[in-house]
């Protein structure tokens, strides 16, 4: 038992590689703020596709769905390698696509941005699609019958409602996104958990482990107190007699 | 109507992956039970030994059919003490973690032998040196560890590279990659510049897949053991004894020449 203790909660070793493990976080909130920017306009293209009626756009309809689909099937950490992996034998494209060291980051923190991107996008995706779905119906009829096209019903009526309905369930995302990052440690991105690894070959101690799951705990657990409470606005909203929202 | 066939279509899909769950438990269980009975039988009692596999041509092959020059030398010490050779697939950063707490009884895993290991693990005899290399892409600029600066350099987690990395070649940037393939593939993909591994890694990749090339091979003295956890004084002496008798009858020798194409060093010829 004492083992056990001394393998996880060694405070001299949580101290003495305090520095390195923050900066290594810091870099996952970095690769977070970075993914979820973009994880969060992607999945609102890809849900928007998905809404288009009539039609002509049905091979659209059809694409998007099937993307939806596939990468939510597919485990990110399998994404993240490939990605890693392949773009940089695609030699059609330029070099500095092939291997982004955009803005000063390794090529290894835009690869696995990129895959988060790819996979949080179609899981964002079916967040806003439920918020557009639960906007009555009569909304998108409304605005068309004044005369607007269905690309402005969409953006000066439909979505705006339908974000209001999601923010909790988006939360969620976000939350998992955030410790998602921490996968991309495969490809030798020097965050919290290959750095917390290090530490572990070099001192043969997991302490380090458990202060990358400490800082994890203080960031996420307030955001989880947050979509409590929003959970709870929503429902307040029922009981009064607004209509009925998204579950 | 629907909302009853989705129910249907959902317990249906319950009941399957409990099947699943429990098929997948029981074929677990019972492979223990196997081994358990196998370990009772006195004498031949299974030697197990944890490695980190693949990181050719140490160790590498598929689960229950290893092989490599780790493998098959701790087969033929193996035999020489009676015991049966059952090699497990681990991680190299917690490798001695693990041995001293019991996982495994030995760990044949091309693991150096240093003071700070020694200090949680009895090494055997050293039963091979070793050097790192400096694996470049074919017709790179990069001639040797002194024009490692700057660059952006790969090497494995956990591994004497990795460390001769961090203390002299004052990388741009260095990269711990889980497994040594990982480097060699970066590297290949050019992401990383260079890569510091065991020479015989290196060498390795260079025949099996070409396109890179050694560009300076750096002797660090290393000499390669097998551990024990520290209490296990009898299964080292066995293990000590075993190696002797290996190289004494040639058998190292016929293992070297098989997995790394040259001649063992002297000390190591019977």
């Amino acid at each position: 038992m004492s083992q056990f203790f001394n393998q996880y909660f060694n405070f001299n070793v949580m101290g003495e590689h305090f520095g390195e493990v923050l900066v290594g976080f810091l870099q996952n909130l970095l690769v977070f703020a970075v993914a979820a920017a973009l994880a969060l306009t992607w999945g609102l293209v890809l849900a928007l596709l998905r809404q288009l009626p009539g039609k002509k756009p049905m091979p659209i309809r059809f694409v998007t769905i099937a993307y939806i689909d596939f990468f939510r099937a597919v485990p990110i950490l399998i994404i993240i390698l490939m990605i890693s992996g392949g773009v940089p034998f695609l030699s059609f494209l330029p070099e500095s696509v092939r291997i982004p060291r955009w803005f000063g980051r390794p090529d290894t923190f835009w690869y696995g941005v990129t895959a988060l991107v790819i996979v949080y996008g179609a899981f964002t995706a079916e967040v806003y699609r439920a918020g557009i779905e639960a906007v009555p119906r009569g909304q998108m009829e409304a605005a068309r019958s004044l005369g607007m096209s269905h690309f402005q019903a969409m953006r000066h009526v439909v979505v705006p409602q339908g974000v209001t309905k999601i923010p909790a369930p988006m939360l969620n995302e976000l939350i998992s996104l955030l410790k998602d990052t921490t996968l991309i440690s495969v490809i030798a991105l020097s965050e919290s958990v290959l750095v917390s690894r290090e530490v572990l070959s070099e001192r043969l101690n997991s302490s380090a482990l458990t202060l990358t799951a400490i800082f994890f705990v203080i960031i996420i657990l307030p955001l989880a107190r947050v979509v409590d409470k929003l959970i709870a606005r929503q429902q307040l909203k029922i009981t009064r007699g607004s209509h009925i929202e998204v579950a | 109507m629907s909302k009853i066939r989705f129910t249907a279509l959902f317990a249906v899909f319950l009941v399957a992956l409990t099947a699943l769950v429990v098929a997948g438990c029981g074929g677990g269980s019972s492979s223990t039970s196997e081994e358990s009975s196998a370990s009772g039988g006195g004498g031949g009692e299974k030697l197990t030994v944890g490695s980190d596999i693949p990181y050719p041509p140490f160790e590498q092959g598929k689960p229950g059919n290893y092989t490599g020059f780790d493998v098959e030398l701790m087969e033929a010490i193996g035999e020489k003490i009676g015991r049966e050779v059952e090699f497990q697939d681990t991680s190299f950063e917690t490798i001695f973690r693990d041995v001293g707490q019991g996982k495994f009884e030995a760990v044949a895993s091309a693991a150096t032998i240093t003071p700070e290991r020694e200090k949680e693990v009895a090494f055997s005899d050293p039963y091979y040196l070793s050097e790192q290399a400096i694996l470049v892409k074919e017709g790179s600029e990069i001639k040797g560890l002194a024009e490692l600066e700057g660059k952006t350099v790969g090497a494995q987690q956990g591994t004497t590279g990795l460390e001769l990395g961090k203390e002299k070649a004052n990388a741009g940037e260095l990269r711990p990659y889980p497994e040594g393939p990982d480097a060699i593939n970066a590297l290949k993909a050019g992401t990383i510049e260079a890569v510091i591994i065991d020479a015989p890694v290196a060498q390795n990749a260079i025949e099996e897949e070409g396109g890179v090339e050694i560009a300076e091979k750096v002797p660090t003295e290393e000499e390669y053991g097998i551990a024990v956890a520290k209490d296990s004084t009898e299964l080292l002496k066995e293990i000590n004894q075993g190696l002797k008798e290996v190289i004494s009858d040639g058998t190292y020798t016929t293992i070297f020449e098989k997995w790394f194409h040259l001649k063992p060093p002297k000390q190591f010829q019977g």
